[in-house]
């Protein structure tokens, strides 16, 4: 016991001597939350079009002011065709609307007018947008011109709730998924390193000449960093709720418990990785390549699961950081849910459990096997 | 009454045999060295005997357990100090101890130990900004805690100078039990000759175990009988020398430091070191460790910035044209700096191909054979022992034919019989007119040089020829000079 006191002390001192953990564990969460608040934002934006009237008549002037008007767009007037084709090609505008000079005799008659509509699909995400605002706008405007009765009856009145998530504002599931990069962050990257610099310094060939049992060297490396990565977890969480707004809907307690079960999963990954490599420089590669780019790309967090071939959605079953960012991303918005949270509780505890063996088992105490 | 009894021992490393069907006794309160050339199995030998390797074959019994099965047991009772020590360089000399003191289940008792090692007054400094000598005796002082019953010490006298040599001895001296074995590996004939009993490895063999009085009593024919022991040395002309062309220029003093100065803070590292070393002169730089000599060296090679002063290479400015003064220099660091993964051949490909060498595989194939590195050609560099290590660093150091050529300890940890070969070597490129500027710890190699400045904290206290500074200080051998020399300074 009281080796393994001494231990983890020595560990604690290293960590505060060293900026790196300190940086990883605090510092990083405060520059990422600021990149996810203010740089990425996944909600639909504003866009640049072009609108041509060839019918200039009092009433097609106020479908090209409904244009001007919306907080979706940002309309340029134009009368040359020429001039949007370059415009696009330059990105200055991502697409147009051009209002054919038949548009307003072909609705005074009674007849079905065309509207053109002009997008950039080489970008078919923004090419979407495009479509959908000038289509919403001409229905928009349609309704309140002298036209109206023309419509269809309208036989459905749409009433849409967006639950969880009412304002459709991403940065309410981003904060919390960039909580699970910088635990996987902790948990691998920071612990790979820890074992494999005692081979490299030497320290390890003393500390084997001395009593210390395998068990003492794996705990007082997993308690250290466990610590530390949950205070990480506490500060993140309150640069989310605290000042950033984000809500929580969920429950606290559960939150630290399966963050607790994160991480111990996590700081297997990375301590593995160090017992079996004995080299820092290979370590911390390997804990990117294992640890970092899945959980960064494959975890859900910034691009869906659902959209992924049958095969990767299938592998990413096995990553742990797939499961917590599903954890915390609706602990955060929705609540408590008991089937995910058991779902994830009980897997990330079950791999933690074996990564622990694992990496117990391959703790020698000697310098061979 | 013994401490070790070791039958018919054999250990492999893949196909290389390390130790060969070795059989010796280590005999209880005595202080038994080992000796022996790089790669002869000395630290393979220590390690088996705690448990950190497995014998392929044979038995071992260390204080009555067996390593095999018993390495727990046998941890409780011993103290071993690896040739890396492993020191945790971001805690203090101070949590260090405490530490190791709490493995090993002792108190926290240090002042007798922080006195001995005179680290009391840098108790609380890092142990990473410590200087070479005061890391080993932390390091020694650390396996000295809980005194243990068998103390085993991979070579602690590797880079220290004389004063700490003298230090480390005194303390295991004092620090033990008239019941204490120590197992003590050394390169330092002179250490060994003041042991109860020494066992001389070769090859994984032993051949030669018994008191060192038996094989002579001065260090002289000492040296000369363990020589003769492991194979005897007869070279007498350097075949590096013969093939350097003669160095042909009109500059004088080829080497010039001037008013050189390196100052951190309030702390000069080196302070108003002025000197000229004439073409073709061996210049020995000596001192204890963390005097500066180093640091003079990495400015008069333009690898750290002098805060005042200058130096001159064959009359080249180093602070102005540092890549051309450069061209001239073979630099051999104290540090091992070659690409470790790479392998022996491929790091002199590398020096050969940045130097712009001609004729490449002629050059790389003598530098191989000269330096006996055939074995190890196609293995990585950081896998070799640490004498083959100073081998390949000085191979690549010359493999470009400079007309000048530093040396910052380049015999530290190398044999008996290599460090003869590249005194040979020096020699007889200094003929060819290489001028020399070299570093070392050990004093019978100072006697090689033409001129020797010795420098302590940071200042030249004494410049002359080896005789002129044994006279200075009254002394018959160099080791005694340096010491009193260094002490006559600190009045």
């Amino acid at each position: 016991m009281k080796i393994l006191f001494a231990l983890v002390k020595k560990e604690f001192l290293q960590i505060m001597r060293d900026p790196s953990s300190i940086i990883i564990a605090f510092i990083l969460p405060l520059i990422s939350v600021f990149i996810y608040m203010y740089g990425l934002n996944l909600d639909s934006p504003r866009i640049t079009m072009g609108i041509k009237n060839d019918n200039p008549t009092p009433e097609t002037s106020t479908l090209v002011k409904s244009f001007g008007h919306s907080k979706y767009i940002n309309s340029i007037s134009t009368d040359n065709m020429k001039e949007i084709e370059k415009d696009i090609m330059r990105s200055k505008i991502r697409g147009a609307v051009v209002i054919p000079n038949d548009f307003s005799t072909k609705l005074e008659r009674g007849k079905s007018a065309d509207l053109l509509i002009i997008a950039d699909g080489s970008e078919t995400n923004t090419a979407n947008y495009v479509q959908n605002y000038a289509m919403q706008i001409s229905n928009l405007w349609l309704k309140t011109s002298k036209y109206k009765n023309a419509m269809a009856k309208q036989v459905i009145e749409q009433n849409s709730r967006f639950w969880y998530n009412p304002d459709l504002d991403s940065h309410h599931f981003i904060l919390p998924g960039s909580i699970a990069i910088t635990m996987t962050l902790i948990g691998i990257l920071l612990t790979s390193l820890v074992i494999a610099r005692e081979w490299e310094r030497g320290t390890m060939e003393a500390l084997l000449s001395t009593s210390v049992k395998p068990i003492h060297i794996v705990l007082s490396k997993y308690i250290p960093y466990f610590i530390l990565g949950m205070l990480s977890l506490l500060f993140n969480v309150f640069l989310c709720v605290v000042c950033f707004n984000i809500p929580f809907r969920g429950n606290y307690f559960v939150l630290i418990l399966v963050s607790g079960l994160f991480l111990f999963a996590s700081l297997g990954i990375g301590l593995m990785i160090s017992t079996k490599l004995k080299n820092q420089f290979l370590a911390s590669l390997m804990s990117i390549g294992l640890g970092f780019l899945p959980a960064l790309m494959m975890s859900g967090f910034l691009f869906p699961i659902r959209s992924m071939p049958l095969f990767f959605r299938i592998f990413t079953l096995i990553l742990p950081p797939r499961h917590y960012v599903t954890f915390i991303e609706s602990e955060f918005m929705a609540g408590s849910i008991l089937p995910i949270v058991y779902v994830n509780a009980i897997y990330l505890s079950v791999l933690g459990f074996i990564l622990f063996m694992a990496v117990l088992k391959n703790t020698s105490l000697r310098l061979e096997k | 009454m013994q401490t070790v009894t070791i039958n018919n021992l054999t250990k492999k490393f893949n196909s290389t045999v390390a130790i060969d069907n070795l059989s010796l006794s280590i005999r209880k309160g005595k202080i038994t060295g080992l000796i022996g050339a790089d790669g002869a199995g000395k630290t393979t030998l220590l390690r088996t005997m705690i448990g950190l390797l497995l014998p392929n074959e044979g038995e071992i019994s260390v204080l009555g357990f067996n390593p095999v099965t018993q390495k727990d047991e046998l941890n409780e009772h011993i103290g071993y100090m690896p040739q890396k020590f492993g020191l945790y360089e971001d805690l203090t000399v101070l949590e260090n101890l405490k530490l190791y003191a709490d493995l090993k289940g002792v108190e926290h008792d240090f002042d007798k130990m922080l006195e001995f090692t005179t680290l009391a007054p840098f108790q609380d400094r890092l142990s990473g900004a410590l200087s070479g000598g005061m890391k080993q005796k932390l390091g020694l002082a650390c396996t000295l805690l809980g005194t243990p019953e068998f103390l085993l010490l991979d070579e602690p006298s590797v880079g220290v100078d004389p004063i700490s040599r003298k230090d480390l001895i005194k303390m295991v001296k004092e620090m033990i039990t008239p019941e204490t074995t120590v197992l003590w590996s050394t390169a330092y004939l002179d250490e060994a000759l003041n042991f109860d009993e020494i066992i001389v490895l070769d090859k994984g063999k032993s051949i030669f175990m018994g008191k060192p009085t038996d094989l002579a009593d001065n260090t002289k024919d000492f040296e000369n009988k363990v020589i003769e022991l492991m194979g005897g040395f007869n070279m007498e002309t350097s075949p590096i020398a013969q093939d350097y062309s003669e160095i042909q220029t009109d500059i004088e003093y080829t080497v010039v430091a001037d008013n050189l100065e390196k100052r951190y803070g309030d702390f000069y590292a080196v302070k108003n070191n002025s000197f000229k070393i004439k073409k073709g002169e061996i210049f020995g730089l000596l001192g204890p460790n963390g005097a500066g000599k180093s640091t003079s060296f990495k400015m008069m090679c333009g690898l750290a910035k002098p805060t005042s002063g200058t130096a001159r290479i064959m009359g080249i400015d180093i602070l102005k044209e540092p890549e051309k003064a450069r061209t001239n220099l073979g630099y051999m660091a104290q540090k091992f700096s070659l690409y470790g993964s790479m392998t022996v051949r491929q790091n002199l490909e590398f020096f050969a191909s940045v130097y712009g060498v001609k004729n490449t595989k002629e050059k790389i194939k003598k530098a191989i054979s000269t330096f006996n590195l055939e074995e190890y050609e196609n293995q990585p560099a950081e896998d070799l022992p640490l004498g083959f290590k100073q081998r390949l660093s000085m191979a690549c150091a010359l493999i470009h034919n400079p007309p000048i050529l530093f040396l910052d300890e380049p015999t530290s940890g190398v044999d008996i019989i290599v460090r003869k070969e590249f005194w040979v070597h020096i020699t007889s490129l200094a003929q060819k007119g290489v001028t020399v500027m070299v570093t070392t710890h050990f004093m019978d190699e100072a006697e090689y040089c033409d001129r020797i400045s010795l420098f302590y904290k940071g200042q030249t206290i004494a410049v002359g020829t080896p005789k002129e500074l044994k006279e200075k200080a009254n002394a018959d051998n160099m080791e005694d000079a340096f010491i009193t020399l260094i002490k006559e300074s600190e009045k």
